[in-house]
């Protein structure tokens, strides 16, 4: 199968037109394009079916959309029953975006972030959020290549190598090391940002993140971050207008 | 005990579910209701891989699970009972009205015959009436895919 | 306006589009979270260390966010590049504030934004419910393009709009130095609160909150032992 390459430059979109009638469908549609060319040769009959399919509902974590491509586009050329095909990409997308999400997005995302916060903490320049894009990008492209190798090569059998690989232990992993470390970054990073107005000024700051934390807790976390820091900022404007 | 959460969601175990829901919840047992889930074992081996660990998950047909109802609740562990369908709510709780008072309507998807309610919610007029008779038979019932998003009514969904 | 400051503005705008568009559409590469937009953004007004503190407090509110599964969020990114404009080149001890509570705006308004776009792409994809049948992959390739213009549409507004507001602020907002500094600290406080409000609902109960704890105390202090070095 050609088009390898291209669909995993196209795959770096999937999200691109995103939206709530299809999700990530367009968007898999797209990058199956140069996966399905060749069967329009060798498959005339069964290349429109399978352009159809290709673009249907589906939603998963954007890193990981390459297994449900690859083996979707594989079991296309197995000549797999449609509905077979149309059944596994719908049992796919539940499945890999639990395990993606749990993996990037409350594992190494904040896991990188947090440590780029203690970084900045302890001294280190520019270098230390140059080393996070990086670090990030380099894991994601090495998943999101093996997630599409892997697809490509196993179909219908993804689910076996998927349970074989290391992903889902390593999404149960990073979950901790995302709390730990924003558990250290957020205490440096504040005390480090808090210095110059001494223990008064670290004081009113704790005051302030208790004041949301207990406000998170009493709304159910109904209050989004930005909300609460304007009203945060709001209410100081007001009190040192009124003590002015 | 009663289970922690009663969720409608036709993509069954994603992120919202594991991480939105299940780590603030405390989840510990996920119980799975879909026909064709249930009549699949490798769709099982997926979503037995996408639940953390610790968590535990068991599957059953709509028809299968209305029994099971009763015993599932007696466990102490806690638990979320998860269904892809709207008629397949419905059979649950005819079943059991007590155990599936409270309901979550956490996502139901884009296809033809239904129209939008909420962006990740779209129903038939024929799920939206089964819905309303839930109601008033005095089931509660809300659309919410997330935690931290506001909780809707069905007199909204309309 | 100097030519060298109309080259910023317009560096500016074009690096808060890109952060707009890495966010969801292209390429995913983290180029949007306040840590890199804001120290980038820093970098381009000749003031790196202001870009730093404004994206790193920037990035304790967007620790808040767990982006699972389709759900809505604000966007930081131009909010960065337009917070760290109204905090170069001044003390960052009185910027600080003024310019995350910009930020803020932006991000919020970023939000919304992203919910419009989605409406529009869900329409076009309506539109075009018959052609998508057809199985010609142009009419895929078609949607996927446009809706990705759509998206630099919506970021190169939402940079104008971040920087606008930048503007409009640097010119009538005049704080005492009490005042400024007053909401530097909110900013900080209300920050690190987002932050560990985010891990702790993130790690719900069990194993992880015990590593969230483990690492507050081992952050608490090393801050305090630095603290006290300073």
């Amino acid at each position: 199968m050609n088009g390898t390459g291209r669909a995993f430059l196209r795959l770096l979109s999937v999200q691109g037109s995103w939206n709530y009638e299809r999700m990530q469908g367009i968007g898999m549609g797209y990058a199956a394009e140069p996966l399905l060319r060749d069967l329009r040769v060798a498959e005339p009959g069964r290349y429109p079916e399978a352009v159809v399919r290709s673009a249907e509902f589906f939603n998963a974590n954007p890193y990981l959309a390459g297994l449900a491509l690859g083996a979707s586009a594989r079991a296309e050329y197995d000549a797999v029953p449609g509905e077979q095909i149309v059944r596994l990409r719908a049992a796919l997308a539940g499945p890999l975006g639990a395990l993606g999400d749990s993996l990037f997005w409350a594992g190494i995302l904040p896991a990188l972030s947090g440590l780029t916060l203690a970084a900045l903490a302890l001294g280190a320049g520019w270098w230390a959020v140059a080393v996070f894009v990086v670090g990030f990008n380099a894991v994601r492209l090495a998943i999101s290549r093996w997630s599409l190798a892997t697809g490509l090569a196993t179909g219908m059998r993804v689910g076996g190598a998927l349970a074989a690989s290391k992903l889902p232990r390593a999404a149960a992993r990073s979950g901790a090391a995302a709390a730990f470390a924003v558990g250290v970054g957020t205490p440096l990073a504040a005390a480090w940002l808090l210095h110059p107005f001494g223990a008064r000024g670290a004081a009113s700051a704790l005051l302030i993140a208790a004041a949301g934390l207990a406000l998170a807790r009493w709304s159910g976390a109904r209050f989004t971050a930005p909300r609460f820091g304007l009203l945060a900022l709001g209410i100081t404007l007001l009190l040192r207008l009124v003590t002015a | 005990m009663p289970f922690v959460l009663s969720r409608v969601d036709d993509r069954l175990i994603h992120g919202q579910v594991v991480i939105g829901w299940g780590r603030p919840l405390g989840v510990q047992r996920i119980l799975l209701v879909d026909d064709e889930v249930a009549a699949n074992e490798w769709e099982q081996d997926l979503y037995r891989m996408a639940v953390p660990e610790g968590v535990t998950i068991e599957f059953a047909g709509t028809v299968a699970a209305a029994p099971l109802l009763a015993a599932w609740q007696a466990d102490a562990r806690r638990s979320m009972l998860l269904t892809g369908s709207v008629p397949a709510l419905v059979h649950l709780y005819a079943a059991d009205p007590a155990a599936l008072h409270r309901i979550n309507l956490g996502g139901l998807h884009h296809r033809p015959g239904r129209t939008e309610r909420l962006p990740y919610l779209y129903l038939t007029a024929e799920e939206y009436r089964s819905l309303v008779e839930l109601e008033t038979l005095g089931a509660d019932i809300t659309a919410q895919d997330v935690p931290s998003a506001v909780p809707v009514g069905l007199g909204a969904l309309a | 306006m100097t030519g060298a400051e109309s080259i910023t503005i317009l560096l500016l705008l074009a690096w808060g589009t890109v952060a707009g568009v890495d966010l969801v559409s292209l390429p995913q590469a983290m180029l949007s979270r306040p840590l890199v937009a804001a120290a980038v953004a820093g970098a381009l007004l000749g003031d790196v260390g202001a870009g730093l503190r404004v994206g790193a407090v920037l990035e304790l509110f967007a620790l808040d966010v767990l982006p699972v599964g389709a759900v809505r969020y604000p966007d930081y990114g131009a909010a960065a590049v337009g917070a760290t404009a109204v905090a170069a080149g001044s003390p960052w001890e009185l910027g600080l504030g003024v310019a995350v509570g910009i930020g803020l705006l932006v991000s919020a308004v970023g939000g919304w934004s992203l919910l419009a776009l989605r409406r529009l792409n869900a329409d076009a994809v309506g539109r075009r419910a018959a052609a998508l049948r057809s199985g010609e992959p142009a009419v895929i390739r078609r949607l996927h393009l446009a809706a990705i213009g759509r998206d630099a549409a919506r970021s190169l507004l939402l940079a104008a709009f971040a920087l606008g507001s930048a503007a409009v602020t640097l010119r009538w907002v005049r704080l005492d130095r009490e005042t400024a500094a007053a909401l530097t600290i909110a900013a900080i406080g209300a920050g690190a609160a987002s932050a560990l409000g985010g891990a702790a609902r993130g790690a719900g109960s069990g194993r992880r909150r015990h590593w969230l704890a483990a690492g507050g105390v081992a952050g608490t202090a090393i801050g305090l032992l630095v603290w006290g070095l300073r």
